[in-house]
């Protein structure tokens, strides 16, 4: 089902002729009212009518988070204050927050999008939506209330945290369709398998997780859990907020809005733009935002193109899954690791539920990471050495997927806390 | 058949006192006690007078406990008592994964629990039962000794 068919399965050539044409005047949007951009254009020698093809992008300079701080709060605003009808910010973990603003239009645009990305999903206009993103500054909670309201369904604006409540509501109201954080939908299903309820008796079809990445296997186990289907939902208050990439019913990679935004993956390192299916970060451009329009925005996701189109009949691109934030890359004596995929190792490791804890410590002048795992009770056994085999197993994965050797520890079920929001996987000990 | 309690401990202070109050304060008694233990956590086995009640209030206070299938062997406590037990299973080649002593209150033999692979598990009994210096006992009778 489609919100707005014509734009979602266009021919991929008429796509691109929209989408150049809407860089053009982005490109001479941001050069004629922001200084930044301007000052920008001029040390990589470009003016805006360089811009013929959208090849030409690759040439135009990247925006970044310290960008966006560096011109705190409204410097990359491209039209007046007045114009600006809402402002969202994401909370800085150090120093000042990024600031956004939208215009009406943007607002539009951004409901619309979200409209599109829930009817992806399978959601409807019959869909009771329980919202479990906070409300506020965040862009989730207020980005899904708007595109849950534009697409006609009934939204119940609940926020994130008390989960007793969550669950109640969830019964007594009908919900059908539950938006939150992959992290807080494990902790919704652990508590309700706790109160011993059936989650057949809860109406909920379908589950749209976000703002922090998740492996499949996550997947499965929520949607065996809640007995829902689990759709990932992709976006970034630089970009927009949630519904810049939605996962469609194939359940296979997240179709990126394409008439709205531009993707792009670089090697992190070198900048240089890699081919489609290569894995690197995540940059995209808005072609049509009014309020702070972001041209080649590095995300710091690490995702890749997939450019097969997909059987669901959208023409827009795809982008995998996220593999993890370049930010949260942790490299141990030299190697690149993320925690997704330590992830996947303890799940492929017969049913180990997804709770485990990395731990990066110096000693002397070698990295070590301690791995955490929480023994559930299909793993526990009273033969020690099963339980040594457990941990050899463990190891063993870890280090043929990622070179590292980790120590493994096992832990008691429930020992490492649990969130509401996003989790914390891990503690680095090292300073540097 | 004895059910015994097994539970995953890590290595870290009060966390064996923390279960030992859980059991006395709900008067459940230990008969028998044995725990393995490696650098980062143990395994407790416990052997009780009130299994299933202890099964309920473990997990009523969040503790994952398991239920393992163990023998316990009656035999004269004298030097020699346990190599029968143990020949026979040798020549049986049934593999002991561990064991050890319960102190029985009513009798002046010793009580052996073992551990056996579930898939020789009854061959273990059948091959001990054609020992007439040991005795299997079961849950019921092993609690009143």
């Amino acid at each position: 089902m489609y919100w707005n068919k014509s734009y979602e399965c266009m021919p991929r050539e008429q796509l691109k002729e929209l989408q150049l044409e809407r860089l053009k005047k982005m490109v001479s949007r941001i050069y004629h009212n922001v200084p930044f951009y301007r000052n920008k254009f001029q040390e990589v020698g470009m003016i805006p009518e360089d811009v013929k093809t959208l090849s030409d992008l690759q040439k135009l300079p990247f925006t970044t988070k310290v960008d966006l701080r560096d011109n705190y709060p409204y410097g990359l605003f491209t039209v007046p204050l007045e114009q600006i009808v809402r402002i969202h910010a994401s909370s800085g973990t150090t120093g000042k927050p990024t600031v956004v603003g939208y215009t009406r239009n943007d607002i539009v645009t951004w409901s619309e999008l979200m409209a599109r990305s829930f009817m992806a999903t399978g959601a409807t206009p019959h869909s009771v939506i329980q919202n479990a993103y906070g409300y506020g500054l965040f862009t989730g909670g207020l980005g899904v209330h708007y595109g849950a309201e534009r697409l006609g369904a009934s939204i119940i604006p609940i926020s994130g945290g008390n989960t007793q409540k969550q669950i109640m509501i969830m019964k007594d109201f009908g919900t059908t369709v539950l938006t939150c954080t992959p992290s807080y939908a494990i902790y919704l299903a652990e508590v309700i398998e706790e109160m011993k309820m059936e989650p057949e008796s809860l109406k909920l079809k379908i589950g749209i997780f976000g703002a922090e990445p998740w492996s499949e296997n996550i997947r499965k186990d929520i949607e065996k859990k809640l007995n829902i289907k689990a759709f990932d939902i992709y976006g970034l208050s630089e970009i927009m907020g949630p519904g810049v990439a939605i996962e469609c019913e194939c359940q296979n990679g997240l179709h990126v809005w394409e008439d709205h935004f531009i993707p792009e993956i670089i090697d992190p390192i070198t900048l240089e733009v890699l081919p489609y299916g290569e894995q690197g970060e995540l940059v995209v451009t808005t072609l049509t935002k009014e309020g702070i329009p972001i041209l080649r925005y590095r995300t710091r996701d690490i995702t890749r193109i997939i450019e097969e189109p997909c059987e669901c009949g959208r023409t827009h691109l795809r982008i995998a899954r996220l593999q993890g934030r370049t930010d949260d890359m942790l490299i141990i004596r030299g190697v690149n690791v993320f925690p997704t995929q330590i992830e996947s190792v303890l799940l492929e490791i017969s049913e180990v539920e997804p709770h485990y804890q990395l731990v990066v410590r110096r000693e002397g002048a070698l990295d070590t990471l301690e791995i955490k795992v929480e023994l559930s009770e299909n793993l526990f056994s009273d033969k020690i050495s099963n339980l040594e085999k457990l941990e050899r197993r463990i190891k063993g994965r870890v280090n043929s997927t990622t070179g590292i050797n980790a120590k493994i520890t096992l832990v008691q079920p429930k020992s490492i806390p649990r969130s509401e929001g996003k989790s914390q996987r891990v503690i680095d000990l090292r300073n540097i | 058949m004895i059910r015994q309690v097994s539970i995953f401990m890590e290595n870290h202070e009060g966390r064996l006192s923390n279960l030992l109050k859980i059991l006395s304060d709900n008067k459940i008694n230990i008969r028998s006690l044995n725990i393995a233990e490696t650098m980062d956590y143990g395994v407790v086995r416990l052997i009780l007078n009130e299994t299933d009640k202890a099964i309920e209030v473990l997990k009523a206070n969040n503790i994952m406990s398991l239920l393992t299938p163990v023998l316990a062997a009656e035999v004269t406590d004298h030097p020699g008592g346990l190599s029968r037990l143990v020949d026979v299973l040798t020549q049986a080649k049934i593999n002991i994964i561990y064991a050890y002593s319960f102190l029985p209150k009513n009798t002046d033999n010793a009580i052996i629990i073992l551990r056996i692979e579930e898939n020789v598990f009854e061959q273990a009994i059948k091959v001990l039962n054609t020992v007439s210096e040991v005795e299997l006992l079961d849950e019921a009778t092993l609690l009143l000794k």
